[in-house]
């Protein structure tokens, strides 16, 4: 997937700076302001996306071992030791959440590029090369692995209005889901 | 084998792309410039008074002493790929004599969607007038030797690009003549014009169009066919970030079934609507736009293009596709073998198709991603956008291979 956030932030970000905020009236300082508060926050996000999952994951990390450090605590007050008990249940749910977090999205999105460009490589060996068997099986995979994908891409970009007919793609929830059974 | 820094090419890696996928000579100059320039600044800003500054340096140059007064200069919309500033020259016009001539500069930004020859554009617009309509030529600055980048200078045309009524309750994206839709009283006029100037485009004998700056591929070879997709695959080479394996099916499927070119016709590579200006008043188109993919080629290249259905959309009965909004396929190939005398073949009409969509996808996926990356055009915003259409060309592309299997 090519369009990803990065590239559409500094696009926006450089619309903003060379075209639209120049051309602001000099009088209208609300606007001016909110132009320039709008550039902030974009450019906030470019900071905060490399790192958003790592930050969050880093987060989880402390609060699992702060409520660990706490599982000892002794006391003869109910409800503390009542609230504890359940900062425990909530800690070993939490602890099993950071267990299956522990990739990156980096190391997805690199996996995903690394897979692409392996495939394209044999798909182009495969188109000259002079096993026709060989070919007629890769364009089949190819062929059945980029309808699937397509659709998915496709529906991504349902919001930008390309689509000469909408409602021939299912939403990209529904997609998600059917694969990987997620909610 | 380490990868190439698409940034940064080097040299070495410049010449192997030449080696590799030869094209012709203007096309392999200016994609070569492009690759030695990459690593240069992006696209800044230039202040309207500086560029007027540079366009009057040139008319210093072309005018000599002429008296002349430059005026009403303002920036236009349009074109997603060039930049355009409209201005007005009072001068003593050849063959006219004293008048005001509205004109338009049409500049290349750092690097393009497309990039392209602004003298094969100013050597086709010139070999065409008089003969379709399009916009009166001036001067061109093919190296940039007076504006900061390549540019034309051509007259204003009258007309506009897409209707001013708009298809009721649509919600379709119509940015740079995408999807439009045209209301039933101005198509059939429209329609038979846009057949019209495609036939008398199509039989315009290339031999005295003065272009000098087009090689002439081969008759009865497929030399035409493989120039296209050397093109495309080295610029997909060039300029591509993330692989995508059904590209790569397509380039094979593309080389194992090259059609053999039976004519010469000067092509124009990008007719469709709105690239064409009309007058809503009387249903006429006023000039013929964007000549900068022009080509000595296959007449089937503009047909497959001029029916994709990117650039259409049905009719009010949601069922009859109609091309660029305005005609059946069906009635625009019988109008336009009836008026050109020439014959579509089915097979190379879809073999374009399938090709047409690959030269799409590499242009949305591949030069947006790069350029709007590097900052390099005035609109990367509207450059990043169009990266969202590339898979419904991909898709496109993928059921006519299937149909081709």
């Amino acid at each position: 997937m090519q369009l990803r956030s990065e590239i559409k932030l500094a696009s926006m970000i450089k619309a903003m700076k060379d075209v639209v905020i120049p051309s602001i009236d000099a009088k209208n300082d609300l606007a001016i302001q909110q132009a320039h508060l709008i550039v902030g926050l974009l450019n906030l996000m470019v900071h905060q996306l490399p790192v958003q999952f790592r930050f969050d994951r880093d987060e989880l990390k402390r609060l699992i071992d702060c409520a660990q450090g706490l599982s000892g605590l002794s006391t003869d007050d109910p409800s503390i030791g009542e609230a504890n008990k359940t900062l425990g249940t909530r800690c070993a749910a939490a602890a099993a959440v950071l267990e299956r977090c522990a990739g990156d999205p980096a190391e997805l999105t690199a996996a995903v590029r690394d897979l692409r460009e392996a495939t394209g490589e044999l798909m182009a060996a495969a188109a000259s090369g002079r096993d026709t068997a060989a070919l007629g099986v890769v364009e089949k995979a190819v062929l059945s692995l980029s309808r699937e994908q397509l659709l998915r891409d496709r529906s991504l970009m349902l919001p930008q209005g390309w689509e000469p007919d909408p409602t021939l793609i299912p939403e990209i929830q529904s997609l998600l889901q059917a694969v990987t059974g997620n909610p | 084998m380490q990868k190439p820094d698409k940034n940064s090419p080097s040299a070495e890696w410049i010449r192997s792309l030449r080696a590799r996928y030869p094209v012709e000579a203007e096309i392999d100059h200016v994609l070569t410039r492009k690759m030695e320039r990459r690593s240069g600044p992006g696209f800044s800003p230039i202040p309207l008074e500086e560029l007027t500054r540079r366009v009057e340096s040139l008319l210093h140059a072309k005018l000599g002493k002429q008296p002349y007064k430059f005026g009403d200069a303002r920036w236009m919309t349009g074109g997603s790929s060039k930049l355009q500033m409209a201005f007005t020259l009072e001068w003593d016009r050849p063959g006219v004599g004293r008048e005001k001539t509205k004109m338009v500069l049409r500049m290349e930004p750092a690097e393009s969607i497309i990039e392209t020859s602004r003298l094969r554009e100013f050597q086709l617009i010139k070999a065409f007038d008089g003969i379709v309509p399009v916009p009166p030529l001036f001067w061109c600055d093919a190296e940039a030797e007076f504006l900061p980048y390549p540019a034309l200078i051509y007259g204003f045309a009258e007309g506009i690009a897409k209707p001013t009524k708009t298809r009721p309750n649509s919600s379709r994206n119509t940015t740079s003549g995408v999807g439009v839709w045209f209301p039933p009283e101005l198509r059939t006029d429209l329609a038979r014009q846009f057949v019209d100037c495609l036939a008398k485009i199509h039989t315009r004998d290339h031999r005295d169009a003065g272009l000098t700056a087009f090689d002439v591929p081969q008759l009865g070879t497929t030399q035409c066919a493989e120039w296209g997709i050397n093109l495309w695959d080295r610029i997909w080479e060039e300029d591509a970030d993330e692989e995508i394996p059904l590209l790569r099916l397509a380039s094979g499927w593309l080389r194992r079934n090259m059609p053999t070119l039976d004519r010469h016709s000067i092509i124009h590579c990008d007719y469709r609507t709105g690239n064409f200006l009309f007058t809503e008043h009387d249903a006429r188109i006023t000039a013929l736009l964007d000549w900068e993919l022009g080509l000595i080629g296959d007449r089937h290249q503009d047909l497959a293009w001029s029916t994709s259905h990117m650039f259409g959309g049905l009719d009010d009965d949601y069922k009859t596709f109609l091309i660029g909004g305005m005609i059946p396929e069906s009635k625009f190939i019988e109008d336009y073998e009836r008026e050109s005398g020439l014959k579509v073949n089915p097979k190379t009409l879809h073999w374009y198709k399938v090709y047409n969509n690959y030269s799409l996808a590499v242009m949305t996926i591949g030069t947006c991603y790069r350029i709007a990356r590097n900052g390099k055009t005035h609109q990367d915003v509207l450059v990043t956008s169009l990266i969202g259409t590339g898979h419904i060309f991909l898709n496109q592309m993928m059921e006519q291979i299937e149909e081709g299997l």
